[in-house]
């Protein structure tokens, strides 16, 4: 008996393909968390974001038996992922900004741009910060966005980015480039 | 309210290459040409470290409870176990089909599809209705047409009397002949 929780995602797909569906189950526990985060990264509605990424997911296991190992599964997965964020966000238009916080539990034990010694007025422009990167990052064209949080938030590799995007590298690099530099911009006031 | 300072700008031959030095994506070659030009350049380092300062910070994710990533969980295993459910279902409909059973469906189908398409264009009407209206006009008799062939006729058979005439001289043999005639006109 092998166990699934051991097993390299490649492995895993390689099993879910032999019709193992039962095999799809780690993969979902590894990736449901940066899948959220990413798409909550589109959305900014909870409620969204988790339907959204739970779609991917059911996509994924469909085509199972499409995926050629060309790439890894992530890189995959997060391609089937953003593109149904990018049909999301063209179907919706403006995104409406919502808190995650609002949506957690944990409500003032994480807030962007604040720790625990902050003051309150720290923390009021701490909020303002984060509500300018929020607008900044909506603001801007769609795919140096995208190439942003991939990078910025989810740690994706330029590599793995043009392959998400199906675009090369050397247009990456630029995305990201713009993208930093706009923030910058609009931040200057919180530097 | 406090004035914003003006931000320095980095070297524009460098901001790109700075931003992936912040993010760790510059090639060994590139990283050792940045990081001994920011030993020089007071804007590139303070580029830098703007990036330092903003960057983690925007875009962090909030923690959310275990028990939100349970249900969620929950959740999409309940919707992957209904999607396989509902594909089994399918699967259990169509197994009775035996394998020669699809090329002959295949075969009815595509000759349903054949008859439709003589009917859609009205292919088998125009091959039944034999109304004067559906017959070409050049193999349709004009009326006209008709009579002008009726009067040569009668032209052909008073010429034919004309002739008997002349020969009322001739032996009364011909008599028999004129009978013929003058029957061939009524």
């Amino acid at each position: 008996m092998i166990d699934t929780q051991d097993c390299r995602d490649e492995e895993l797909v390689v099993l879910c393909q032999q019709g193992r569906g039962e095999c799809f189950e780690p993969l979902v526990q590894r990736y449901m968390q940066k899948a959220f985060h990413i798409a909550f990264g589109f959305t900014r509605h909870a409620e969204s974001a988790k339907d959204l990424s739970q779609e991917a997911f059911l996509r994924a296991y469909t085509r199972i038996k499409q995926f050629d190992g060309r790439s890894s599964f992530y890189t995959w997965f997060y391609r089937i992922l953003v593109n149904l964020c990018l049909d999301y966000a063209r179907r919706n238009g403006k995104v409406v900004w919502e808190s995650l916080d609002s949506t957690s539990e944990a409500v003032g034990e994480q807030r962007q741009f604040a720790d625990s010694r902050f003051q309150p007025d720290q923390e009021a422009i701490a909020g303002e910060a984060s509500r300018r990167a929020n607008e900044t990052l909506e603001a801007m064209p769609k795919k140096q966005r995208t190439a942003f949080m991939l990078r910025n938030h989810q740690g994706l590799s330029i590599a793995d980015i043009a392959k998400v995007m199906k675009t090369t590298e050397g247009t990456v690099r630029v995305y990201l480039h713009r993208a930093v530099a706009t923030l910058r911009q609009s931040l200057v006031e919180f530097v | 309210m406090e004035k914003v300072a003006p931000l320095k700008n980095a070297c524009k031959n460098f901001e790109e290459d700075l931003v992936l030095y912040y993010y760790g994506e510059n090639s060994d070659a590139d990283r050792g040409r940045v990081e001994q030009h920011l030993v020089s350049c007071v804007p590139c380092r303070s580029f830098v470290d703007d990036l330092r300062r903003l960057l983690p910070q925007i875009g962090q994710q909030a923690a959310l409870p275990q028990a939100f990533w349970d249900n969620y969980y929950r959740e999409t295993i309940a919707k992957l176990a209904a999607q396989e459910e509902r594909k089994s279902r399918w699967r259990n409909m169509l197994a009775p089909m035996r394998l020669w059973m699809v090329p002959a469906f295949g075969t009815i189908a595509v000759a349903i599809l054949a008859v439709a398409i003589i009917i859609g264009k009205g292919g088998l009407t125009s091959l039944l209705d034999r109304s004067p209206a559906n017959i070409p006009q050049e193999i349709l008799v004009d009326s006209n047409q008709l009579e002008f062939f009726r009067s040569l006729d009668m032209l052909e058979s008073l010429s034919h009397l004309e002739r008997q005439d002349s020969d009322n001289a001739a032996p009364k043999s011909n008599q028999s002949s004129l009978g013929n005639s003058v029957a061939t006109i009524v």
